[in-house]
């Protein structure tokens, strides 16, 4: 009961970060409630008994994909003050597009049909997921990998286009 | 370990948030009498015996100044910024156990907040989150050399987490644990990591402490606060109790830092000879051994702060990419080979 409670409002608090994410007028504190809703949903991570995933939930999306949307924030805005107007506002093309994919959503939750209560059919603990990446899923884990290393390299080709 | 959970946090977590703040100010004190005697001079001598009381009296004087708010700064970002660092790292502090004792020919840690199977990520997870706060501080002051050291410290919290975190690979790949006690444990079995993995072992200890030391800004890794470029730093806006709680952060980082280190690779509480000795005995004694080697670690790094010079902004990059990262990598694969052939 208490699990539950704690659950529903680590949930409402994730969405309503996720929702300033998306409303803070200032960039920067855009960037700053996106960490606050990846490091929230790390904590359900936790209230689900998935620690590991978890913690590589920090470390990776909060750590690191924040880290890196900060630099982009500060390379790519000149100007000075503390406020980088988000220049996503008063545009009715992205409105629509965005309406569009919330009613797309929208649709797909309420045409599910309601799904049973699964149990896990690992626990979680780090050693079966190595177990399950190193064996059972071998080749899709190494081919992520692949991907995100032509990823990473059409990056830097990307970003030193100028230098040669 | 108390066992009911909530009841262990309490207990516990008070002694360990108790001991760690009171350490954390008496280290400012204790870093002042260092670096005078290296220097020639006597330090504090006023407040107490041998100027012990300054910390506390200096907590005081902070919390009296005037709370000055820039007029262009982010209010909100700048106002909740000084915050976390201190959070952070007390945080980082719940998984390491300070004491264990011999049962049933195993190992168990004692005196821990909580002991988290993956206790090694969250320790990662956490310090990889140190920058944040000195971002925020950074960017929110609206001040350019505030910026400019928030630039530094993001630019090196982000290279250094990745040789710290392959010099962390090293004990959990020799012991097959990813929780502190675990890895403890093992080093209990068969000997501390610095000593059981010949060379590489040691190697990647030195690692580890030199990461831990730029994650920590401390010399010869400080030029966040490089004073003699960016007069304060991060911090160079913020008056009273909040840059108090950021020089704090600096003191208790690396304090946590050091208790990591002796926990990841000097056996934590473990020492030769505590098998057969009353459970009690063998707590205090552990807790004796984790906090001397702790404190002996927490020495050297002011020893190399107050004689040692510091690196500029692009040698402390080029040193990561083009030596810690590689070193790095070379050591896991050395410690994973030597794990599969058995010779661990």
């Amino acid at each position: 009961m208490l699990a539950n409670i704690a659950l529903i409002v680590l949930c409402a608090w994730t969405v309503v970060s996720a929702f300033f994410v998306v409303a803070s007028k200032n960039l920067v504190h855009g960037v700053f409630w996106l960490a606050a809703m990846l490091l929230n949903t790390a904590v359900i991570y936790i209230a689900l008994d998935a620690p590991f995933l978890a913690s590589i939930q920090v470390i990776l999306y909060t750590g690191g994909v924040i880290t890196m949307m900060l630099f982009g924030v500060m390379l790519t805005l000149r100007q000075s003050g503390t406020i980088i107007p988000n220049p996503s506002q008063h545009s009715p093309g992205r409105a629509t597009v965005a309406g569009l994919f919330g009613l797309t959503m929208l649709w797909a939750i309420w045409t599910t049909p309601e799904l049973a209560a699964m149990t896990p059919t690992t626990s979680g603990s780090a050693d079966e997921i190595g177990k399950l990446f190193l064996g059972q899923y071998m080749i899709p884990f190494e081919a992520l990998s692949v991907l995100l290393l032509a990823g990473m390299i059409g990056a830097i080709v990307l970003a030193r286009k100028g230098d040669a | 370990m108390i066992p009911n959970p909530w009841l262990n946090g309490l207990v516990v977590g008070g002694a360990v948030l108790a001991v760690l703040m009171t350490l954390g100010a008496l280290a400012s004190w204790w870093e002042r009498k260092f670096s005078a005697r290296l220097q020639g001079r006597v330090g504090t001598t006023i407040l107490g015996p041998w100027g012990i009381l300054q910390p506390f009296a200096d907590a005081a004087k902070m919390i009296q100044k005037e709370d000055l708010i820039p007029r262009d700064a982010d209010r909100v970002l700048f106002y909740i910024a000084p915050l976390f660092p201190v959070t952070l790292v007390l945080g980082l502090a719940a998984v390491i156990p300070f004491a264990g004792y011999w049962a049933d020919g195993v190992w168990h840690g004692a005196a821990m907040v909580a002991d988290v199977d993956v206790g090694v990520l969250f320790v990662l997870a956490l310090s990889g989150l140190m920058v944040f706060p000195l971002w925020m501080a950074g960017w929110a002051s609206n001040n350019k050399y505030s910026l400019l050291a928030a630039m530094r410290a993001v630019a090196q919290g982000v290279s250094y987490e990745i040789p710290m975190v392959l010099a962390a690979l090293v004990p959990v790949i020799a012991s097959g644990k990813l929780s502190v006690t675990g890895v403890i444990a093992w080093q209990a079995e068969h000997g501390w990591i610095v000593a059981r993995l010949p060379v590489v072992g040691f190697l990647a200890f030195v690692l580890f402490y030199l990461t831990s030391l730029a994650e920590a800004n401390r010399i010869p890794f400080d030029i966040p606060e490089a004073e003699s470029e960016l007069v304060g730093g991060v911090i160079t806006e913020y008056t009273g109790i909040k840059s108090g709680l950021f020089i704090l952060s600096e003191y208790l980082h690396t304090l946590v830092a050091s208790a990591v280190a002796t926990g990841m690779f000097l056996g934590g509480g473990h020492v030769p000879g505590l098998a057969g000795l009353p459970i009690w005995a063998q707590v205090v004694i552990s807790l004796a051994a984790m906090w001397f080697k702790t404190l002996a670690l927490f020495v050297s790094i002011y020893w190399i702060r107050w004689s040692w010079y510091r690196f500029r902004s692009d040698q402390l990059m080029e040193l990561c990419w083009r030596y810690l990262v590689p070193g790095g990598l070379g050591l896991v694969a050395s410690t994973a080979v030597a794990v599969s052939l058995g010779w661990v």
